[in-house]
């Protein structure tokens, strides 16, 4: 039997994939501990879990509250405030917790999220075998290609990090934190992601990592009707402050057309909705989407991989970050359409998801996806490859 | 809608390099294009207007705009290489009359 350690950071989304996978370990009777900020993480994992602090002080809080500040912010503003305002200070803070978390449970293997950068440093400065857990794939497909002198400053950051800990300066030039040499966890799949696309030389596309998660949120599921076309609109967790505008042409979109819709918003973000468009701050996202025939969404991977398992079309209206690369590979993939999210009209959003709810080429597509997930195995292929390299000499 | 993307008009020797003020007015009518008119009512692009914080481009609008230049004025203007050369900061800071600067002396 095996010891994994989980490296995470603080936010929801980049747990998630990891819950199963763990569990599927601990089924196969190894032992997986969870290492990274106190406050949220501890609430997300299973009863029961092992949990490693990696700080005496929560600093999950203010990471969130910097992240929403950037919340205005675009592209390459959104790009540099991620990197230099979120990640490195989360790995700088996270390093020597991770280290003592690494001494105290002793695992054989460590699965590093790959936004957990002191999961990366510790285990390269001590020669231990890692995966990358890539939530989103965007991050695999070389983004900056096109911007060499961005992708050298990201690249320099992440190195002075290593050797800020220690790290031999030629070592440190010789391994990426984002992309373990031992190889990399990716929850999508080549349908997804694209056959023809870049993509590191040791990346598993195992298929989304999607564990049950309690379904505390009540639904009124008796408004649902059962002879109308259902439309969900989700902008994510973190981003339904910014979407206020959306919603509005959301509502006016879906006001006289022939559908039920359901917006996951703060209700005062989307005030006086038409009878049949349902407001709600929070719903049972897993145990809903079964009941839905279409999904507008900001394009985050965890809710199109969510959506695609099962079948469903999209609308993508990505905001920032990873969104944009996420959005283009369900468009390539023929599953969705993609509408701006910041100039949203009414009549483009009514019309796009007019058109994946009428035209079936969007949910053959969805289709063909979902089967190449049901394919890949998702936490129990994960599991096989994280086992396959605690078992190597 | 321009034509297809066409190198001979843009190296037409007879024509005499655009001043900064027909690249100016191109660029805007590029940008109305790809922004819509409808959410541009507020707006007036100008020199300084930046494209991140100003006009908020979004990076389907973005990849839009490129396209549309490569159309207008073919390879001459090679947009990518421009952008290629710059850091983090410079991209963020990016406004309308460095674009424009940068199409007059690539036609020059």
């Amino acid at each position: 039997m095996a010891r994994f350690l989980v490296v995470v950071p603080p936010l929801t989304g980049h747990v998630n994939p990891t819950l199963a996978v763990g569990a599927a370990l601990r089924e196969r009777g190894h032992e997986v501990a969870w290492a990274g900020p106190p406050g949220l993480l501890p609430s997300l994992l299973a009863p029961g879990a092992t949990f490693l602090p990696t700080n005496d002080l929560d600093i999950a809080d203010p990471i969130e509250a910097v992240r929403e500040r950037s919340l205005g912010l675009r592209g390459p503003a959104a790009l540099k405030f991620l990197w230099s305002d979120v990640l490195l200070p989360l790995a700088r803070g996270m390093v020597d917790g991770t280290d003592r978390a690494v001494e105290e449970f002793a695992p054989d293997v460590l699965l590093v999220d790959q936004q957990a950068l002191a999961g990366a440093v510790v285990a390269r400065r001590r020669g231990l075998p890692w995966l990358t857990s890539a939530t989103t794939s965007a991050e695999l497909t070389d983004p900056l290609a096109a911007l060499p002198q961005v992708d050298s400053w990201l690249r320099g950051e992440l190195q002075t990090l290593q050797v800020e800990a220690g790290i031999d300066p030629g070592e440190a030039a010789r391994g990426d934190l984002r992309f373990s040499d031992h190889g990399v966890l990716a929850f999508t799949t080549e349908a997804l992601y694209g056959t023809d696309r870049t993509r590191p030389a040791n990346v598993h596309f195992v298929g989304p990592s999607i564990g049950a998660r309690p379904p505390d949120d009540a639904f009124p599921w008796a408004w649902l009707s059962d002879d109308l076309p259902h439309v969900l609109v989700s902008l994510g967790t973190l981003n339904a402050e910014a979407g206020e505008r959306f919603f509005a042409a959301a509502l006016e979109a879906f006001a006289d057309e022939k559908l039920q819709a359901v917006v996951v918003a703060p209700p005062e973000l989307a005030p006086d909705p038409p009878p049949n468009v349902l407001v709600r701050a929070h719903v049972p996202q897993l145990v809903l989407l079964p009941r839905m025939d279409a999904v507008v969404s900001h394009a985050g991977h965890n809710t199109v991989c969510e959506t695609l398992t099962n079948g469903l079309p999209l609308v993508v209206a990505p905001i920032r970050d990873d969104q944009p690369i996420i959005a283009d590979q369900v468009v390539r993939a023929g599953a969705g359409i993609r509408v701006r999210f910041g100039r949203a009209r009414a009549a483009d959003l009514g019309a796009a998801v007019s058109e994946v709810l009428t035209d079936d080429r969007y949910r053959d597509a969805a289709a063909v996806i979902q089967r190449s997930f049901r394919a890949a195995g998702g936490p129990s292929t994960a599991a096989d490859v994280l086992e396959d390299l605690a078992c190597r000499p | 809608m321009p034509g297809p993307p066409s190198t001979e008009q843009a190296a037409a020797p007879a024509a005499a390099p655009p001043t900064s003020d027909e690249v100016l007015a191109e660029v805007r009518s590029l940008l109305v294009d790809v922004i819509g008119d409808d959410f541009l009512l507020d707006t007036e692009i100008e020199l300084d207007t930046s494209f991140n914080e100003d006009l908020e481009l979004e990076s389907i609008e973005f990849v839009a705009l490129s396209e549309r230049l490569l159309e207008r004025y073919g390879s001459q203007v090679d947009f990518v290489a421009w952008m290629a050369e710059m850091d983090l900061d410079e991209i963020i800071a990016l406004t309308v009359g460095e674009l424009v600067d940068f199409i007059v002396t690539s036609l020059s």
